[in-house]
């Protein structure tokens, strides 16, 4: 079988990419939270860029998250008990967090580098 | 001001404009509280506490949280849904109907004197001519 550089080159990227992004992987943490009694378990939390916040729904009914702010900007819905909702922090900065269903619920995620 | 803040200030506004109509003599006697203008008014109360932050404080769809939503949120003054049809989305939410599904299901948070009231108060807003109640 003949050898081609090209092709070892290409391998060798692939490998490089594939090693950076479950380093990056790694290295991001994921965060759970609960949403009970009709408020966020932790008003303020501290993350870092890449890192994961997970809601967890634990009261009866339903609840929903979302955020406007320029750090991100999103809206996971709305689930009912038991449901889960991921939402992926990919810049730094300050996310205010709210439930569109009850007004008064509100948390702060501090985004650093 | 902050975005929560602004409901806030929204909701007092709302309560003292009621208010200061009724010290006015608008309405020399308490409405009767199966009246439409009683529901009318309550349910101007629940419409800024949990719906203003999508369908805005004009019920035109323009919340602030409007941005957030492909399609946007809809414009309920010019809606041509009818009050069955409407209590039904506020009820169940979008989803389950077919729409967004970022509009709440809202039977578990709200009685159903105040889905009933807001879909009073969102009647009392219709531009439409044609619109059947």
């Amino acid at each position: 079988m003949q050898f081609h550089p090209q092709w070892a080159t290409v391998g060798a990227i692939i490998v490089a990419a594939i090693g950076l992004f479950t380093s990056l992987s790694a290295d991001a943490a994921e965060h759970v939270l609960a949403q009970k009694g009709k408020a966020f378990s932790v008003k303020k939390l501290q993350v870092k860029v890449g890192d994961t916040v997970k809601f967890v729904n634990e009261d009866p009914f339903a609840h929903n998250v979302f955020s406007l702010s320029d750090a991100k900007s999103f809206d996971l819905g709305s689930f009912g008990q038991g449901g889960s909702k991921t939402v992926t922090l990919d810049k730094p900065g300050t996310v205010e967090v709210e439930c569109a269903v009850h007004p008064d619920m509100r948390m702060v995620i501090e985004v650093g580098k | 001001m902050r975005p929560h803040d602004s409901r806030a200030l929204w909701i007092g506004v709302l309560v003292v404009a009621c208010l200061l109509s009724w010290a006015g003599g608008v309405h020399a006697e308490p409405l009767p509280r199966d009246s439409r203008e009683a529901a009318v008014f309550r349910g101007g109360l629940v419409f800024a506490n949990y719906c203003v932050t999508c369908h805005g404080i004009n019920a035109d769809g323009n919340g602030r949280a409007a941005r957030l939503y492909d399609p946007r949120p809809a414009n309920l003054r010019t809606t041509d849904k009818n009050d069955a049809y409407l209590g039904l989305i506020v009820k169940m939410g979008g989803q389950a109907l077919g729409r967004s599904p970022f509009m709440p299901p809202w039977g578990a948070e709200l009685t159903e004197e105040q889905m009933r009231d807001i879909v009073a108060y969102v009647r009392s807003l219709n531009l439409r001519a044609d619109a059947t109640p």
